[in-house]
């Protein structure tokens, strides 16, 4: 118990305490310290800032499109690499390979892929006729590029969460449905969706832990551009800070951050816990 | 399981092949341009079959000193994924078992803490490693990648010993153990499963990390994902999809065969974080 504490209270506690400190003061870039404390002005700043709120609304598009989308592919192919054949092992085993590399490589990866130019998605979309798209350089398609490589990368994991709570329905309940008579879009419907909804709930609640703190993909993919079409808040901030040494104003967009992350995440997690305990 | 006709059956099998394809491409793809040289990357049509070479994995890796950067993403994921394990399947015994005030409270901190994005973390993280010279160091990116493994092991191991009896260790403290030779003795040896698939997962985390690193890090201390950000950046110049790519093969080869070679348990760890709790 105790190791874990003090490393957590070191490295966290601490940690986020400093961070609402630099936030409220003045910071100054001779000694690399917060000087005078300031009160909101940070706060007033970055609020007026329309960069940080294009960044925020930016996060939210993504959020909001990205995670319905894995839940939903998520769960359809999860059904489709759950029927028994000889090959269904390997094919399982074959679709953990996305999830193990790494978001900065997927983000290169893909940029290649989505090259207007040399890119073969371009080349392939030219045999049937379209094209050349500008995936990275048009603003709206850089955040479909975004959601794509992240939806690639992702979605293994979803079904693998999926594959775990679909092989865990008990047989005796399609058994009892099939006896009743329940067809099968009736047996899906009244069976096997309620039997799965607590792991869908608990899916989409990691997959929003993850998501949240989306970076590494968006800086190896876009960087954010072009313009502010892809920043996401964290590359923002990171921006912000590390580049323009603004650890004030930085500070401040963390602090928002956090707590529109926690409020959420609190909320979340209280659905998900009610959609467990109602079925 | 849903009953499908034999013919629904032959188009989702179909369908979960294509699919698989469809997801592997990309790595296929990235194998195939680290093995070719710039003149077979930048072409229309692709070439998929071309001269073969090793340019990309050789000249380039000395001169980005991609091997010491192995070594030290090594270290500090092993390092980071370690600490973690021992405080963190500590604690999460802890909260399974002990009925004491404040535990439900503490758990719930704990698990809050899964929702704490880095970006509130690093800039203190980073002020305060650089005023004790510790920048650019092993045991800060280390220390900052505990931050979120170790919340996931606690979340993870706590659901784990609750599916253990506690007459396992009741057993164990008649005999004359006391709480820690019981967890050490008894509990340990029966989470094997557990411990390793939670251990495996954390490597996997710390070896892909890139916003801590990117920070953290400036030369020494630089890990895998940081120099990969740092090439990739530099496409635009059209130059270094080779090397890219190569990296990115050596980045990701490891941990597919490690991931493949204990399959079972990385599932198991991977679904039960999610679903546990």
């Amino acid at each position: 118990m105790a190791p874990a504490l003090v490393l957590l209270a070191g490295m966290l506690l601490y940690p986020i305490i400093y961070t609402v400190w630099v936030s409220l003061s003045d910071f100054d870039l001779s000694t690399f310290q917060p000087s005078g404390w300031v009160g909101w002005k940070n706060y007033e700043a970055v609020l007026a800032d329309p960069g940080f709120l294009q960044s925020l609304k930016v996060t939210g598009v993504y959020l909001v499109v990205a995670l319905p989308l894995q839940m939903v592919l998520g769960f359809g192919l999860a059904f489709l690499l759950n029927v028994e054949w000889r090959g269904r092992g390997l094919l399982r085993a074959l679709f953990l390979i996305p999830m193990v590399v790494a978001p900065v490589v997927a983000g290169g990866v893909w940029r290649m892929l989505l090259d207007p130019l040399w890119g073969v998605v371009n080349y392939a979309l030219g045999l049937v006729g379209v094209g050349p798209v500008e995936w990275i350089g048009d603003p709206t398609l850089a955040m479909v590029s975004l959601i794509l490589i992240d939806t690639w990368r992702w979605t293994p994991f979803v079904v693998l969460i999926a594959s775990a709570g679909i092989m865990a329905l008990p047989s005796d309940v399609y058994e009892a449905a099939r006896s009743d008579g329940a067809n099968r879009w009736q047996t899906l419907r009244h069976v096997t969706v309620p039997l799965l909804v607590p792991v869908v709930a608990a899916a989409f609640v990691v997959r929003w832990l993850g998501a949240v703190k989306m970076f590494d993909i968006a800086l190896a993919a876009t960087k954010g551009g072009p313009g502010q079409a892809t920043d996401v808040v964290n590359l923002y901030i990171y921006e912000k800070g590390f580049r323009g040494l603004e650890f004030g104003s930085a500070s401040s967009m963390a602090t928002v951050v956090l707590l529109i992350t926690m409020i959420i995440t609190y909320f979340l997690f209280r659905i998900s816990r009610r959609l467990e305990n109602r079925w | 399981m849903v009953s499908t006709g034999r013919l629904g059956r032959a188009a989702a099998i179909c369908g979960a092949i294509l699919a698989t394809l469809v997801f592997l491409f990309p790595v296929i793809y990235m194998v195939g341009i680290s093995f070719k040289v710039p003149r077979d990357i930048f072409t229309v049509p692709p070439r998929w079959f071309s001269e073969l070479t090793f340019d990309n994995y050789t000249s380039y890796f000395n001169q980005a000193r991609i091997l010491p950067r192995m070594l030290n993403t090594v270290i500090v994921a092993g390092g980071a994924a370690i600490i973690s394990m021992v405080a963190g399947s500590m604690a999460g015994y802890a909260l399974s078992r002990m009925r004491m005030r404040g535990a439900g409270v503490v758990a719930g901190l704990i698990l809050a803490s899964r929702a704490v994005p880095p970006i509130a973390l690093v800039v203190p993280m980073f002020l305060v490693a650089r005023r004790l010279g510790l920048t650019d160091q092993y045991i800060t990116v280390i220390l900052a990648y505990v931050t979120f493994l170790v919340p996931y092991v606690v979340w993870l191991m706590r659901a784990f010993f609750r599916s253990l009896p506690p007459e396992l260790e009741e057993a164990a403290m008649i005999d004359g153990c006391n709480r820690f030779g019981a967890f050490f003795r008894i509990i340990v040896p029966c989470s094997l499963p557990g411990l390793v698939s939670t251990l495996i997962y954390c490597i996997i985390l710390a070896w892909e990390e890139l916003l801590f690193a990117l920070i953290l890090t400036n030369d020494k201390a630089v890990t895998i994902p940081v120099a990969i950000a740092g090439i990739a950046a530099d496409t635009e110049h059209g130059g270094l999809w080779g090397p890219l790519s190569a990296v990115g093969v050596l980045t990701v080869l490891p941990v597919v065969v490690f991931a493949l070679a204990v399959q079972k348990y990385l599932v198991k760890g991977l679904a039960d974080g999610a679903t546990k709790g």
